[in-house]
Formats: C-alpha cells, structure tokens, sequence
C-alpha cells in the first residue's frame, strides 16, 4: 500500500490521544465526598470487569477512529487484486480535448471535433457516477470539471476555435490538475488529430511533463483517441507577408499569400477579397498542392489604416478558410546613419533617404546615447560595434521591430553584437573582386523587384570586404561561401551585417542599384517598429490585450478573440487574427510515435477494452472512511448511557399523609 | 436558651405540643405518668379484680363485690407511670454527607422536648465511631439543655459502629425504656440486628430512624466522578452510568434487611430522607404511636 500524501502519516502518533485524554480525565475527575460508599464499592466491584472490558473497547475503537482518519487523510492506494476489489474506476478522467482549427476538418458530415465529443461521451457515461470528469482543452488549458458526460457537447470551451494546441502544455495542465486537486488514480483521454505541430514531438516538454506524470504516487493510465480519418477537399490561405509601400503620392499594399490544398489536380479557386468592408472577387488557378500569391493591393490617396481579408469558398474545413490583415496609416520613414566618416556616410544618408528625399539623419557614434531614434525605422551603423548602453539600446530598437544594419567599421573589432563580430579584412586579388552567385531572392532585402527583375548583386564589384564572424542565416554568399548579407530576427525586427561598403575601394555599391533598393527595403519593412500590433496568432494575444474589450470588425456576429479569427477592434486600434500557421501544416504522427511520447505510461487507444486494472493502483480512502465511521458508531454505543432505573421507594406510607391531614 | 432554638423550631413546637410522645408497650418509672405501667396502681383506671391472698391490703377489697358474693376480691386499677427515653445518636462521619447529622440533631431536639415537658426522663447517647457519650435520662425539662449543649458539640468523626453502644445500653439500663436510635445505619447489619435483639430481649421499646440523603438514594450522576469515603481514606473513580444499577439494586437490599431486621425484633422502623417535611416525619411517628398505645390492652 502506498499513500498520495505520505507526510500525513506522521500524524500517526496521535492515536494516542483518546488513551492519553482518557488519563489525563481520570486525573481531573471532581472528587465526591460521599458516605454510601460500601454500596459503590460492592457495585464496582461486581461490574469491574464488564466496566473495565467496555472501558477498553471504548478507547480501542477511538484509537482505531483516529487511525482511520490519518489513514484516509494520508490517500492510501492500494495495487492488485485489493486495488481492483475498492477501486474499480478511475478517480478522475481527464479529458484533453484539441479543438484546433485542423479538428475541424469534415468527414462524412461531421468535424473530427464532433467526432471527438461524441466518442468521449459514450465513453464517459459509464464514469459519470464513479470518476471525476474533467475537461482540459486546447485553447484555454483550463481545467473544468464536468458533471455529465452529454454535456461535454454543449460546453462553449468544446466548439470550434481557430487556435492551435498544445499538447505537452495540455499535458502538464493536466498534471497540474492532478497535484492540485490530489487526485487517485486518474487517466488522461487525448482526442486528438495527432498533427505534428500541435504534439511537437521534439519539444523538451515531453521528457518533463512524462516524468512527472510517472513520478506521481498513483499511476495514471492515457487513452489516445486518434482522430485521423482521410479528409474530403480541402484549400486553405494564409497572409505570409503585408507591407504599405507608398507609391509616389499614393500607397499601395504588397501581401503575399499562400493557397495549400490536400489535392494535386489543377483547379481554380474563387478568392473574395474584402478591403475594408467592400467586397471583390479574383480566381486563383492551382496547379500543385502549394501556391505563394503575391498580390498588390492599390489604396490610393487613402492615408489611414484599414483591414481587410482573403476567403476562399466552403471546403471540408471552414476554419481555414479565410485570412485577415490590418494595415496601418501610411506614416514617413526615417533612417539613421551612426558613423564617425561624414564623407563616407553620404552615400548611406542618401541610398536610405525618406520619401521626401531627405538624407538619413547622421549620428557620431560618441553622440549615439543622446540621439533620439523617435519615427527612426532604419538604423545603418556604420562604426565599431556598440557595447554597454549603445549596444542595448540599438537591441532594444530592433526588438520594437526596427531594422539595424552594420556594416564593416574598416578594422577588426574583437567585440560582438548579439553573436556576431568582425573579422579581418579582406583584399580581392583579381581584378574580378569577390563575386556575389546566389542570395535570397524571394523575400527580404535582396529580393526580386516588382517586375520580377533580379538585383544587379552579380554585376557588382567587391574588392574588398571584412569577415562576419559567428554569422546566422546568410542572405547572399560570395562565391568562396563567405556571407556577404546575413539576418537574425531579434524581437520583432531583424539584424543585417553587411561584409562590404559603398566606398570605390571595397565595391561598386556606391552605385546604387543594390544598396538603394536593399535600404528602401529594409526602411520599409522598420516601419512596424512604427505601427502598433496589427496581426497576431488565434490564442497568442498578449495578456495586455486580453484584457481589452474587443469587438468584431468583419462580422455582425459577436466573436471571441481569444478564440475566433477576424478582425477586431478596440477603441481606434485594429487587431487581425488568424489561425497559427502551424495548423496548416498536414503533417501528423503516426500512433507508434504517439505512443512512444509517453514513456512508460500505460497506453491505450479509447476503442481498446481490455482495462488490465489490475496494474494499476487504486485509491482505497473510501474503506478507510467507512472503518472509521464504524467505529466511531460502536463507540458511540458503547458509551450510550444506562437506562435509568428508579431509584429505591422512601418510606412514604399513605397513613402519613393522613396523619398530615388531621394536623393541618 | 440560646442554644435550644439551634435545633428547636418555636412553630413546630407549638404544633406538636398538644401530641404525646407514647411508648408502645408498658414502661417502668419510677413516677407516674402517662404510659402503661406493668404494675397495677391507684389511677382512677378499673383495670380487674383479683382473688384476695393474705398479705394484701384489706382497704382495697372491694366490700360491695363481697357482700354479694361473700367472697374477697381486690380491685385493681392501671398503673400508669413515666418513660426513660434514650436517643440513641449516630454521630459517625458518614452523617457529615448532606445535612443528616443536623436533620438528626433536629429530631433529637425536638422530640427530647416533648417527652421532657410530658414528663418522662430523656437521655442522649452520642456514638462516633468507637467512642461514645452518654447523658443518664433525667425528667427535669432543664436537663434538655445539657442535652442540647451536648448535641451542639457533637462533631461526625469516625465510622459508623452502633452496636457496642447499643448492647451496653441494653445492659446498662434493666427497667423498660423507650430506645430511639437514629442514624443512616451504614455499618454491617449483623451486630446492629443482635444489638436490636438485646435490646428487644430487655423489654425496651425501640424506634429506628434511617436518615438517607436524596442524592445516596438517586445516584444521579451524569459524568465520571472520583468518590471519596467520609469514613475513610478510600476513594474510587467510577462512571456512575455504568454502575448505578448495581448501586441502586444493593441499596434496596440494604434497606430491605434493614427493614427486616427492625421488624423482626419490633423496632419502629422509619425511613426518613432528609428532604422530607421535618414536621411531617416528627407529627406521624408521634401519632402512630399514641394510636399504637391507645389500642394496646
């Protein structure tokens, strides 16, 4: 026999109590002067045995009460055939419901969801009287205990939501459920799609979250209910990319979008666009599985922000079906260029010049911890790299969502920015120079232009360039595969090194067809530095924003943020919210994978019968509470008093009251 | 004075005053008085006539008797004479318990009054333990505040042992008495009984009063209680629920043979619990036995 809270059994010792109660009783008994003692001697002596043996089986089943009591309080959990004899049901049933977006793929009618509630409903019915029923889902990770089992179906927290989940964060809620509540035997239900980005089976979690569970006193058993079925047809679309460019007097809205669908035949899909609240319609032709779409939205003369979304007609998963953006007010951008050479920053201060064509602000590096970098999205530090406050405070820039990029300070500088640091500079030998053959040209800085026209990266001369020592991802490479550009998110924005400057002797990007669009670009893409929140994953909302009232913009229909996709409002600000990315991905895991993910935990599919209770410990307080109820009745009829018994008639013969008569 | 309204309630007095203190069978004394007397004396009662035999006195023949019938004949009438009566005190500890030894001392008072100014001789024996004290009986009604002096002083001390005292008085004292003897009797019943027997073999009236107190009668306790012995250093530590039966049943036999062994040996048994109306007891014990008396050949 074990116990969930062994360190009540410390208590033990207090069995004593009654015996030591009794004593200290028969010590403050009041005395009684009394003279009819030969009587209560004779009766003690005639009832002393009888008296002694009730006296004792009094204070047996005290000490066995309070024996009970600490037994029961201390949770015992009885294993084997005793286990299975007292405890043949779970004393709580967790039931861990993933209502992701991806749980509301259709089959045959019905979502995987409903598949899902209507299974752990025929399967918890038999528990409703015996277990403690609770529900754990996926996009709140809170904890609700449920009376009957019929009503899991009409809870609010089982219905749809445009969330992601997480198993191993459902997993420890569970656990936590478990130690909080000091639960007995106790098995986890898992209705799930298996879809590897809500079970992250690489997630370190797993190991701690598992052996926590099989640390606990009282084993716990889990139940997959796998909810994998084929799907029908299926489109989904998500918003990779939005960006305002402005365009001369007027801006535009850049997006790129991606269409994925589960089947390879070519189709062409209706796309509704709605652009704050006006509708307009485009097909979108699909040959493959995957599409990336990019689409320029023209807002005219219009300064304010707005929003907008991309729906796709109904499908086997309405969930993921639609995408929402906010844009922000076309505000003006503004670099700034940290540099001790005036003459060679020039060329920085124009390439990275606002749309007014006002050159970039220029900063002495000695007056960098003075300078304001309010409205600044660009941040070109051309100077060795920043330490102590310099260099949090151009973190803290790029964090906000602000783009910094350095380029070689002509020296090597043994200090290192987030990693990263320079090396020794480096003369080309030939007339050729260092030579640029590939970089990203799909997205970031480097990309290929509207018109799908490539940057003249190849056409450029490099003569010289300085070593990114401890680089990160590289956007383009030199030949010899040193990094010419590297990035590195930090926060909300990102952190370029540049090998080379625009200075006739490191390279021809003086020139300007690289260096200005790479600028603009990078100008651009600071700008959220500038703008507020506009788009979050469905139940990342910060705990700030949570605790704002919210409002739908895109339907009449009251919707919850935390929940829900769309676009909401609170006061002037405008929040977009889509279903995370990571439930587009198909991929799953198969159940040997699943199961492998438990450890040592006993696992069953929900469908599998055969309990094998008997490995398992089962809490048994009940018999003790039941022991000491007993013997606290047979105690109590133990020390019930005597029935009274008259006492001996006085001598009052009716003669005396006559006498009393005639004498009155 | 003083010390008589101790134990002396004027109210009651006055009530009792007009009953008689009587002996149930004929007393010896040594003057006359208001009891039988064995002896035929010169009341004016006619008692019977009686052959003469030489020797008598010729001025109590009856000349008319023998004129009709020409024989002697002596008439005779009732003697009637006074009572010694002893009050026979317990004074042991076990009286201490309640306020018997007081409600006795009341008793003794009151009833040594009457018979004292009805004339008949009364003596006090206090008995504590194995020591006891006697006042002869004398007929002086000032002779009662010795008596009450006495009372006063008496302190309950030592266990109760009656008989010694009982068989020396039935010794002592050869011509008829009236014995009251009071007390809760909580002794070995075996030698109280011989002493009543001796006593009784005497020819000495006896009444017992058994003074209980209610709380040795009910044994009403609701809670553990450690007794302590007036007599003695014993002490227990009982539950009086899980005993009381027992102590009731052993008391009722206690009682009973009391009962029985007063009865046996013509003692005037009366149980008397000293809640009861002390003018009560006093009134019925007084007039039953003036009825005994008065319906006695």
């Amino acid at each position: 026999m074990t116990f969930l809270q062994p360190w009540v059994l410390l208590g033990l010792p207090l069995v004593l109590l009654p015996v030591i109660i009794h004593l200290l009783n028969r010590l403050r008994h009041r005395p009684k002067p009394w003279a009819a003692m030969r009587f209560l001697v004779s009766a003690t002596r005639s009832s002393i045995s009888q008296t002694k043996l009730r006296q004792f089986l009094v204070l047996l089943f005290r000490v066995l009460a309070v024996a009970m009591l600490i037994l029961f309080l201390a949770r015992p959990l009885a294993g084997g055939w005793l286990g299975w004899a007292l405890a043949p049901a779970p004393d709580a049933i967790l039931i861990l419901l993933d209502r992701s977006a991806s749980m509301e793929m259709h089959s045959g009618g019905t979502s995987r969801r409903q598949q899902a509630l209507q299974l752990l409903t025929q399967a918890a019915r038999p528990f409703e009287q015996t277990s403690h029923l609770v529900l754990i889902d996926s996009a709140t990770l809170s904890a609700q205990e449920v009376a009957q089992a019929d009503s899991l179906a009409r809870l609010s927290v089982t219905g749809p939501s445009d969330t992601a989940a997480d198993i191993p964060a459902m997993l420890r809620a569970g656990f936590d459920w478990l130690i909080e509540n000091r639960a007995g035997t106790a098995e986890i239900w898992i209705a799930s799609d298996n879809q590897r980005s809500n079970w992250m089976p690489e997630d370190a979690r797993w190991n701690s979250v598992i052996a926590q569970l099989s640390g606990l006193s009282q084993k716990v058993r889990v139940r997959l209910l796998e909810l994998n079925q084929t799907p029908e047809d299926n489109a989904s679309i998500a918003i990779k990319e939005l960006l305002r460019r402005p365009r001369g007097d007027q801006s535009e809205l850049e997006m790129t979008l991606e269409v994925q669908r589960n089947r390879t035949a070519p189709a062409t899909l209706p796309v509704t666009l709605t652009l704050d609240g006006e509708r307009s319609s485009t097909e979108l032709k699909l040959d493959g599985q995957s599409l990336r779409w990019r689409r320029k939205i023209d807002l005219g003369a219009r300064r304010e922000g707005g929003w907008g979304s991309f729906s796709l007609p109904a499908d086997a998963n309405p969930r993921d079906n639609a995408a929402y953006f906010v844009y922000g007010p076309d505000v003006p951008l503004l670099a700034a260029v940290v540099s001790a050479d005036r003459q060679g920053a020039r060329d920085f201060q124009y390439a990275a010049a606002s749309r007014g064509a006002e050159p970039a602000e220029l900063i002495s590096p000695a007056d960098f911890a003075s300078a304001s970098l309010d409205g600044k999205s660009l941040l070109i530090w051309q100077a060795p790299l920043p330490s102590g406050g310099d260099a949090d405070r151009v973190k803290t820039f790029a964090e906000e969502g602000g783009v910094v990029i350095f380029f070689p300070p002509e020296q090597a500088d043994p200090r290192q920015f987030d990693g990263i640091s320079w090396g020794q500079t480096q003369n080309a030998e030939g007339q050729d120079g260092f030579r640029i053959l590939r970089w990203e040209e799909n997205e970031g800085p480097l990309a290929k232009s509207d018109e799908h026209q490539s940057l003249p990266l190849a056409q450029t001369t490099f003569m010289r360039r300085q070593a990114i020592v401890g680089q990160k991802d590289a956007l383009a490479a030199f030949d010899d595969g040193s990094a010419f550009l590297t990035r590195q998110s930090a926060g909300k924005g990102e952190i370029y090194f540049c090998a080379s400057l625009p200075d006739p002797a490191w390279s021809s990007l003086g020139d300007g067809p690289v260096l200005v669009p790479m600028l603009q670009r990078m100008l651009l893409a600071g700008g959220q530095r500038l703008q507020p929140v506009s788009a979050v994953a469905c139940g990342e909302l910060s705990a700030v924003d949570q605790a704002r009232q919210w409002a739908a913009v895109d339907s009449t229909e009251a919707k919850d943020i935390r929940s829900q996709a769309g676009v909401y409002r609170s006061g002037n600000r405008l929040l977009a919210v889509n279903r995370p990315a990571s439930e587009d991905d198909p991929e799953i895991i198969d159940s040997d994978q699943a199961r492998k993910l438990f450890g040592d935990l006993p696992v069953q599919t929900l469908q599998e019968r055969n309990l094998e209770t008997g490995q398992l410990q089962g809490e048994i307080w009940r018999v003790f509470v039941f022991a000491m109820l007993l013997f606290l009745l047979a105690e109590a009829i133990l020390i019930l008093p005597a029935r009274r018994t008259a006492p001996p008639q006085t001598a009052a013969p009716a003669k005396t009251k006559q006498r009393e008569a005639q004498l009155v | 004075m003083a010390e008589e309204h101790k134990f002396l309630d004027s109210g009651v007095l006055n009530r009792l005053m007009h009953l008689t203190l009587m002996a149930r069978s004929p007393m010896e004394g040594s003057v006359s008085g208001l009891h039988k007397s064995p002896h035929r004396g010169s009341s004016v009662e006619f008692a019977e006539y009686r052959n003469y035999v030489p020797g008598d006195d010729i001025r109590r023949l009856d000349w008319r008797v023998f004129a009709r019938t020409d024989r002697f004949y002596l008439k005779e009438y009732e003697a009637e004479t006074n009572l010694r009566c002893y009050f026979v005190l317990d004074c042991s500890a076990s009286m201490k318990f309640g306020n018997k030894l007081h409600y006795a001392k009341r008793l003794v008072a009151t009833m040594a009054y009457i018979a004292a100014h009805q004339g008949d001789a009364v003596g006090l024996i206090c008995v504590a333990g194995k020591t006891f004290f006697e006042i002869p009986p004398r007929r002086n009604p000032a002779h009662l505040k010795l008596i009450y002096e006495t009372m006063d002083k008496a302190d309950a001390r030592g266990q109760t042992d009656l008989a010694p005292a009982l068989h020396d008085l039935a010794e002592k004292v050869r011509r008829r008495a009236l014995v009251i003897v009071i007390s809760d009797f909580f002794c070995d019943l075996g030698p109280l009984l011989n002493a009543f027997q001796h006593l009784r073999f005497q020819k000495h009236d006896m009444a017992v009063f058994q003074l209980l107190d209610r709380a040795e009668l009910d044994f009403q306790f609701d809670r553990p209680v450690r007794f302590v012995d007036l007599e003695s250093s014993l002490s227990i530590v009982t539950e009086p629920s899980t005993i009381r039966d027992e102590y009731l049943r052993q008391f009722g036999l206690f009682m009973e043979a009391l009962r029985d062994g007063c009865h046996e040996f013509g003692a005037d048994y009366r149980r008397v619990v000293t809640d009861q109306n002390f003018e009560r007891v006093l009134a019925d014990f007084v007039v039953e036995r003036a009825q005994l008396a008065a319906s006695s050949p």
